[in-house]
């Protein structure tokens, strides 16, 4: 327990008290750099574009992951399996990696961008990349699998008898799916999109590659200032306002989900 | 009906999260001098070019040894914090636990800008120190998981026998607990070997020309000029995945035959 304990002290707390010290207390204790948070209206655009983002991919993940989660609780063991190692390998592949292959997926002269020329859907090539299309698709791409893990694992301890009570009782399978299966399912919902939104809101890998100007996050933000302006109060104030967001909202997840089984399950 | 329905969404689904990975392989093995999918020629000159380019192999040497690094210290604190936590019955447990977990949640960036002033000032920014030091914070969260889980559905009764003939803590502790629970502290330890390997952010912010890893080095390619390399080298990292994920899944069923692997890792 004690090594443990101290090097997250000096490594972790630490090091995020630093943000406490930097943003109120340098050069002198003030709020300055929170009022120039509040005062410049593009940084309350950075704020907009990533709640926007993160909301999108989270409802995306949903509709996408659950269909992938329910099938994968009817197939057989080995066909399961093979479904779980679909979603397991991307998701330990480099997200770096992974951003990167959109990259070249949705460039100017990527494939889909030669697909469409091809297929006379366009005429010339078509901006996937740099703008909302192209982050949108990265994201989501990343964050899938954390969305279909938990569901997968609400899903699957599903009592059977459950629905094999609606379905003698008389009640056709879409009304089973509907007044049994998704209401038994919703605990997976609620913990597929509190990682997804937490995790998008945070993000930076995927954004900072796949976006343009326009879709500029917090994250982005905290990059530019701390990189390129070497503005540290103000990127110190940006990240500990995203820590204190993620972590409220985190507890505030956990009191009505109780996420204890998606720290272990997701 | 339905099912057929059912079936054709989840294909297109799965088929969207492969797409990547069945890009990047076969464009890495194309003999033109450019990106280009599907290759009109084979060869393996992107592999060439990553060997015996130092600047790749030196990033990927420094990776592999700030990933074992990483994989030592957060194997020894994850799996005694996790005994811990599994085991103690004090105030504040959960709390603790809630505190060794959180880098899970906490913002990669977030945690990263933290670090850089604290690096920044001790002079170890640009150092595999600081790499090392940071990585394990994020990859011990993952250890306590997999190992507490272990722990969870351990057979204590095997401890108290040791116990109760003669065995002090310390020595049930080493010679009956640690070896039942192997193969879960290997499996943790590739998760969080692959973990650092692939850590991102950290190494942008705390790395730079004197501890450059395999992502940064990526990550400055990928934003400035793309070297058709970079293709064989994700390649590679794709197979190192995919490797060290079955290695630990294979290990995890040695441990615990009825588990299903679905461990998180960090999404950044």
């Amino acid at each position: 327990m004690l090594p443990a304990v101290l090097l997250f002290t000096a490594v972790y707390l630490y090091p995020l008290s630093r943000l406490v010290a930097w943003s109120f207390f340098t050069p002198a204790p003030s709020l300055r750099h929170y009022r120039a948070l509040l005062a410049e209206p593009a940084y309350l655009t950075a704020f907009a574009n990533t709640v926007t983002l993160s909301v999108s991919v989270t409802v995306t993940t949903l509709v996408l992951g659950y269909p992938v989660a329910y099938l994968m609780t009817t197939l057989s063991p080995r066909a399961r399996a093979v479904v779980l190692a679909c979603v397991l390998v991307p998701f330990w592949t480099s997200i770096l990696v992974r951003t990167f292959a959109w990259m070249v997926l949705l460039g100017r002269n990527g494939l889909l961008n030669g697909a469409l020329v091809a297929l006379g859907l366009v005429t010339s090539p078509v901006a996937l990349i740099h703008n909302a299309i192209g982050v949108q698709i990265g994201m989501v791409h990343v964050l899938l699998p954390l969305m279909i893990l938990p569901l997968y694992s609400v899903m699957v301890r599903i009592d059977a008898a459950w629905l094999r009570a609606a379905r003698s009782l008389g009640a056709p399978p879409p009304q089973v799916f509907l007044h049994v299966f998704l209401p038994l399912s919703l605990p997976g919902i609620g913990a597929g999109c509190a990682l997804v939104f937490l995790s998008s809101i945070g993000f930076f890998v995927t954004p900072a590659l796949l976006g343009g100007p326009k879709q500029i996050t917090i994250a982005m933000l905290i990059d530019l200032m701390i990189n390129d302006l070497l503005n540290w109060g103000l990127g110190a104030a940006l990240a500990l306002m995203l820590l204190v967001v993620v972590t409220v909202l985190f507890v505030l997840f956990q009191r009505a989900l109780g996420l204890d089984r998606v720290w272990g399950a997701a | 009906m339905s099912r057929i329905a059912l079936r054709a969404v989840a294909g297109v689904v799965l088929a969207f999260l492969l797409l990547p990975i069945v890009i990047i392989v076969p464009t890495s093995f194309s003999a033109s001098a450019y990106m280009e999918f599907p290759p009109r020629g084979l060869s393996l000159q992107w592999y060439r070019n990553y060997f015996v380019s130092r600047a790749w192999i030196e990033p990927t040497l420094l990776s592999i040894r700030v990933a074992a690094l990483t994989a030592t210290l957060s194997t020894i604190v994850g799996t005694l914090a996790a005994i811990g936590l599994v085991r103690g019955r004090f105030r504040g447990r959960r709390a603790l636990e809630f505190f060794l977990l959180s880098p899970m949640i906490v913002p990669v960036i977030v945690f990263a800008i933290g670090c850089y002033f604290l690096f920044a000032r001790l002079k170890l920014i640009d150092t595999p120190a600081a790499l090392y030091l940071s990585h394990s914070i994020v990859a011990t969260p993952l250890v306590v998981v997999i190992v507490g889980s272990a722990l969870r559905t351990f057979d204590r009764t095997l401890e108290q026998a040791a116990r109760s003939l003669g065995a002090g803590y310390a020595q049930a502790l080493w010679h009956v607990t640690i070896p039942i629970l192997r193969p879960a502290i290997l499996s943790a330890a590739a998760f969080a070997f692959l973990t650092s390997f692939d850590e991102v952010v950290l190494s942008v912010f705390l790395g730079g020309p004197a501890a450059m890893t395999l992502p940064k080095r990526m990550w400055d390619n990928v934003r400035h000029e793309i070297d058709p390399t970079i293709t064989a080298v994700a390649s590679v990292l794709i197979a190192a995945s995919i490797v060290l994920l079955t290695v630990a899944e294979l290990l995890r069923r040695a441990a615990a035959p009825t588990s299903v692997s679905a461990e998180g890792g960090p999404a950044h």
